[in-house]
């Protein structure tokens, strides 16, 4: 396989296999509410079997904590990838494809979402509407559509002078439906390449949403428990470092696994 | 420079709708918000039910939605950026005043992650494959997926707690009545660990686009044909390909401010240096609606012109790229 | 080291043995004090008015405390548990209707000019009653101020006002401004309001936002050969994490209001060089309340109320979430408080099938996924500890087939969504006591309360016993009834449960061994400092 090519297209492609399968299956590893408290407060790793990663503050077992962290924070990469590529890429091929003035005011407010800084959105998003799983993946996306946006619009702009464009509409297609199944699946590939970007700095957003208290206390996420462990950094080191190696492990399979595709789709591309 | 000029009128024109957007959005979002000053600041206080009747009339809270946007706007017009409640002082000095705090934490960590970025990205480019070319890549990837207030704690706890090398936080020695250099230096110790923070996590961005850019060119024709040549490789790395995988990352530098201004928030709060970040993050939870509109809009004017800086200064490097643009 | 006794009352009788040796090392031993030097605070906020004559809150006292001085201090030693600083000396006439206050001769304002009972009057009619958060209701009787000569204030009420509330609201309420300053123009929009202007034992010299507060010795102070230092400087850290590191880099020597989390306290007590002092907060102790909203069909059922207070364990909460540094709550009155606390009250031990047998009795029968109905809970944003008792809430309502919603909320939305709009079902609050019942504690759970007033029964709980009794404590003139009515309020309280009592808290303060005299009263981190010195 192309894909798997280069060592760390591999590398990534299998902390990303093997994290999914701890996501999906961590209901079966852990069915109880990781939230519960399962032992004595700040228990270290490694000491007791039970508990193998130890507890938090609270008790709490980290290795459920860790587990089901896994679930949400892909969860949040994921949603705000997938919110942020459909949103840009309906704006940008609207843009392109109709412009003229439609094509004016949408990218004119493009500019404006890009100007203001994406972090400070988001925390003014979230800090208003409450924090809440689906608001902090709309805050993420809020300010990341941004850039499939721009992708998208650039591939329509291309696109929409081939001629197999200009074919549906001698045949009378809608324009809108010429736009959203003719060109917008053309324009797409580019627009994808930029999801494994958006993943990595969705869960680092999420993560320092939950420093500045903004995450959501329902839900277990690696950010919010890097957040609850700086209070004991220096007592506790392992609360923080743990779902920190969690994080930057994931942040690097996403990465790398992205690039995999880019080098592999250009290397088709250059064979083609 | 007439085309410069045409460059920057065309960009100042363009960005009178961004910036009316960026207001109207910002001001309902906060009108959205459950929850106003006086909500805010009688966490702080308690008291009766007259006294935040009494605030809300005091602070202009008791007038409609769209009183206060026609008010807000009118004085805005004016140049004038209205009282923050919270402060109860001119929003405009308020910013002014942490302003500066924010550009030369931003200034330096992109001089840092650019700079450090570009040449390892060099270093690694030079030999694309090798173990060095891909531990850097790889190395410089994890840097970037470490949260970067987590990043801050533990510069803090090595350099400044346990090493005592370094100021813990603030911008500088409180109270002490320094005055040029000294000042400059004592600003500039207290800077390192921040712009640490900040700029390494941003250097992954530009080492790998840098190392990318430079795979693509040692591709091409020309430095096939130097090599051919027989020139020596150091030369050819520097002078051929390093220089022309070099131009992206200036246009990265503009894209990349916004998000930079974003980051500062979570370093100014861990490094406690009164910025732009930190005051956003206040307004936010002291929902001083007028302050946070003034501080959006003037980092929304900051990254405007930083954008418009490095597009003429490439348009000044690269005459191609001025010209289409002129042109287009 | 040891987890600290919290046996404060012990404290107030004048004896410390109870502390563990590491933690108070400076108490009872006589050093020759040294004179000058600068101490540097943390302060992990800044208030957006100063002044705490209009905004009588601890965030405010915290600074202000040191250049406005009240009528009368918190002591550990004194009569009634008083110190005087303006006020000499205080009486309540026996109807009820008028107390008189002897002033300190030879006081100046820091501006050079002398205090007077004018002064007193002015702040009293012009700022406490009109304006100030706990004035507004404490003096809402108060009809004139009598100024027979410079150092006589006569305080006349047109409905008689028990004298012991009036006292014990004294350090709080009683902060005075001068005359000259505010009695031109807006007093809300005064620049004195950050540019302090006082006669207490330091002056206000500096403010630059986001980065420091400092405060120089007032060479004209009343009291002999105070103050000590040369300077106060509070340095601005938002940082929770940040008062700990500044502390061990020497960066500062003093954190106080527990701006070291709680979990790091065991750790950086045994860091040469840094002491960690439960002592100093007994006037102000906080309670960590649950609110309950009696408006939902659930909960106005006592017998669910029992349920949540029998499976909350309170052992646990004092132990994980304020690692030993809180006692467990009876009743609404904290067990510190020397005047009015009763332990005599209905209490609710730990017992999840207790708690599971009272919600079958009532009627909530857990479903098929062992749930009996769900809440929302809306814990508090203000402390690390009101949050962790929420997710610590939210799993204990798990085991007795409550499902718990948390809404984490920012300050203003919280303020907003409880107290104005009622839109919760538990809320989880940070309570002050302030000394007396009636100054913050009985409008918790008296009712016909507007809606908006922040802290206050905004659950819709109305009991007219409970009622008549707050009312009748109100008015009371004579001490001793006074007291056994709040004993009273207390039992009642802790009988129909309008709100679940959980834990008594104070402060800590974490200071470089260096600094002396510190937690010398009982509400020393927002008392004046004016003792307090620095060994070099």
């Amino acid at each position: 396989m192309t894909l798997l090519r280069t060592p760390t297209a591999l590398l990534g492609f299998t902390i990303l296999v093997v994290l999914a399968l701890i996501a999906l299956l961590a209901p079966l590893l852990f069915p109880a509410d990781p939230l519960a408290i399962a032992g004595p407060a700040l228990l270290r790793p490694f000491q007791d079997a039970s508990l193998p990663l130890g507890t938090d503050r609270l008790g709490r077992d980290v290795l459920a904590e860790l587990v089901h962290g896994a679930r949400t924070s892909l969860l949040v990469g994921l949603a705000a990838a997938a919110t942020s590529i459909i949103v840009g890429s309906v704006v940008g091929t609207l843009a392109g494809f109709i412009g003229g003035i439609v094509d004016e005011v949408l990218m004119r407010i493009t500019d404006a979402f890009q100007t203001v800084p994406g972090f400070l959105l988001a925390l003014a998003f979230v800090s208003v509407v409450g924090p809440s799983l689906p608001v902090v993946v709309l805050a993420i996306a809020l300010s990341a559509w941004t850039g499939p946006a721009r992708v998208a619009r650039a591939e329509v702009l291309s696109i929409r002078e081939r001629d197999y464009v200009a074919g549906a509409r001698a045949i009378g297609m809608h324009p809108l439906k010429i736009a959203f199944r003719e060109v917008l699946p053309n324009a797409l590939p580019p627009v994808l390449a930029l999801s494994s970007v958006i993943v990595a700095a969705a869960v680092l957003t999420e993560a320092a949403l939950s420093f500045l208290g903004l995450g959501d206390p329902n839900r277990i996420t690696w950010g919010g428990m890097i957040a609850e462990g700086r209070a004991v950094l220096r007592s506790a080191p392992y609360l923080s470092i743990i779902p920190g190696i969690a994080l930057v492990v994931t942040v690097l399979g996403v990465y790398l696994a992205g690039e995999g595709v880019v080098e592999a789709s250009a290397a088709r591309k250059v064979r083609a | 420079m007439n085309r410069a000029l045409r460059l920057i009128r065309r960009r100042l024109i363009a960005s009178i709708p961004v910036l009316a957007i960026v207001v109207l959005g910002t001001f309902f979002l906060l009108e959205a918000a459950p929850g106003d000053a006086v909500d805010a600041y009688a966490a702080s206080l308690g008291g009766d039910a007259g006294l935040s009747a009494d605030l809300r009339a005091q602070w202009g809270l008791d007038q409609s939605v769209w009183g206060r946007l026609a008010a807000y706007l009118y004085a805005l017009a004016h140049l004038d950026f209205g009282r923050s409640v919270i402060f109860s002082r001119p929003n405009l000095d308020v910013i002014l005043e942490r302003l500066p705090n924010t550009l030369l934490l931003m200034g330096s960590a992109t001089a840092l992650s650019f700079g450090l970025g570009s040449l390892l990205g060099i270093w690694a480019g030079a030999k694309p494959g090798s173990l060095r070319d891909r531990l850097l890549s790889v190395g410089s990837l994890a840097i970037y997926a470490v949260p970067g207030f987590w990043l801050g704690l533990v510069l803090i706890v090595i350099f400044a707690v346990q090493l005592r090398w370094l100021p813990l936080s603030g911008i500088e020695t409180i109270a002490s009545s320094k005055e040029g250099f000294a000042r400059a230096g004592d600003i500039a110790l207290h800077l390192i660990l921040p712009v640490g923070a900040l700029g390494l996590i941003y250097l992954a961005l530009y080492l790998r686009m840098m190392r990318a850019g430079m795979t693509e060119v040692w591709r091409t024709d020309y430095v096939l044909a130097a090599r051919a040549r027989g020139l020596p490789r150091r030369r050819i790395v520097l002078r051929h390909v390093a220089r022309n995988a070099l131009t992206p990352l200036v246009t990265m530098l503009g894209v990349q401010s916004a998000a930079m201004l974003g980051g500062s928030v979570v370093i100014e709060s861990v490094f406690s240096i009164p910025g732009l970040g930190r005051l956003a993050q206040e307004s936010v939870a002291g929902r001083d609606t007028s302050l946070l509109l003034g501080i959006i809009l003037i980092s929304a004017v900051v990254v405007i012109l930083i954008n418009l800086i490095v597009d003429l200064a490439y348009a000044l490097l690269d005459p191609r790229v001025g010209a289409s643009e002129v042109q287009s | 080291m040891p987890p600290l006794s919290l046996n404060r009352r012990s404290f107030i009788a004048g004896s410390s043995v109870l502390l563990a040796s590491t933690a108070l090392p400076t108490i009872g031993f006589a050093q020759a004090v040294q004179k000058g030097g600068r101490l540097i605070v943390a302060a992990d906020s800044e208030p957006r008015n100063l002044n705490p004559a209009i905004v009588a809150s601890n965030g405010v006292f915290f600074i202000a405390s040191k250049v406005i001085e009240p009528l009368a201090e918190a002591s550990y030693e004194g009569e009634d548990g008083l110190a005087p600083r303006l006020a000499t000396s205080w009486e309540g006439s026996d109807d009820g209707l008028s107390v008189t206050f002897k002033l300190r001769e030879n006081v100046k304002w820091h501006d050079g000019s002398a205090f007077s009972s004018n002064d007193v009057a002015f702040s009293a009619l012009n700022v406490w009653k009109p304006l100030q958060n706990l004035g507004r209701t404490i003096f809402k009787d108060l009809e004139a101020v009598e100024t027979p000569d410079a150092t006589t204030a006569i305080f006349r009420f047109s409905r008689p006002t028990p004298f012991q509330l009036i006292r014990n609201a004294l350090p709080v309420v009683s902060s005075v401004l001068p005359k000259h300053i505010y009695e031109t123009g807006d007093i809300a929009n005064n620049p004195a309001n950050i540019q302090l202007v006082g006669t207490g034992p330091f002056k206000f010299a500096e403010y630059k936002p986001g980065e420091y507060y400092r405060l120089t010795r007032n060479e004209d102070y009343w009291g002999d050969d105070t103050p000590y230092l040369d300077e106060i400087i509070y340095r601005v850290l938002p940082d929770r994490g940040a008062a700990a590191s500044a502390l061990e880099a020497e960066e500062i020597q003093l954190a106080a209001f527990s701006m070291v989390p709680l979990a790091d306290l065991d750790r950086i007590s045994k860091v040469e060089g840094i002491e960690v002092i439960s002592k100093g907060y007994e006037a102000l102790t906080y309670q960590l309340v649950v609110e309950i909203n009696h408006r939902r069909k659930e909960l106005a059922d006592l017998k669910v109320r029992q349920a949540i207070a029998h499976a909350i364990d309170r052992d646990f909460v004092v132990k994980t979430i304020f690692l030993g540094y809180a006692e467990t709550a009876t009743g609404p009155v904290p067990k510190n408080d020397p005047q009015f606390y009763t332990g005599d009250v209905a209490t609710y031990p730990f017992d999840v099938a207790k708690a599971n047998a009272l919600l079958d009795e009532a009627g909530y029968p857990r479903n098929a996924d062992g749930i009996r109905f769900s809440l929302k809970l809306l814990p508090a944003p203000y402390f690390n500890e009101t949050r962790q008792f929420g997710d610590y809430l939210r799993q204990a309502l798990a085991t007795v087939g409550i499902e718990a919603e948390l809404v984490n909320n920012d300050a203003a939305a919280h303020q907003k969504a409880v107290y104005t709009d009622h839109a919760f079902d538990l809320a989880i609050a940070p309570t002050v006591f302030r000394g007396d019942p009636a100054i913050s504690t009985t409008i918790l759970v008296q009712s016909g309360i507007p809606d908006g007033v922040p802290f206050s029964n905004q659950g819709g709980y109305k009991n007219t016993e409970l009622d008549a009794l707050i009312d009748k404590a109100a008015s009371e003139l004579d001490e001793t009834k006074r007291t056994e009515l709040y004993k009273e309020f207390q039992k009642l309280v802790a009988t129909d449960l309008p709100l679940i009592n959980v834990a008594d808290w104070g402060f800590i303060t974490v200071a470089r061994t260096s600094v002396k005299n510190v937690a010398n009263n009982p509400r020393w981190a927002v008392s004046n400092w004016a003792d307090t010195w620095i060994e070099t």
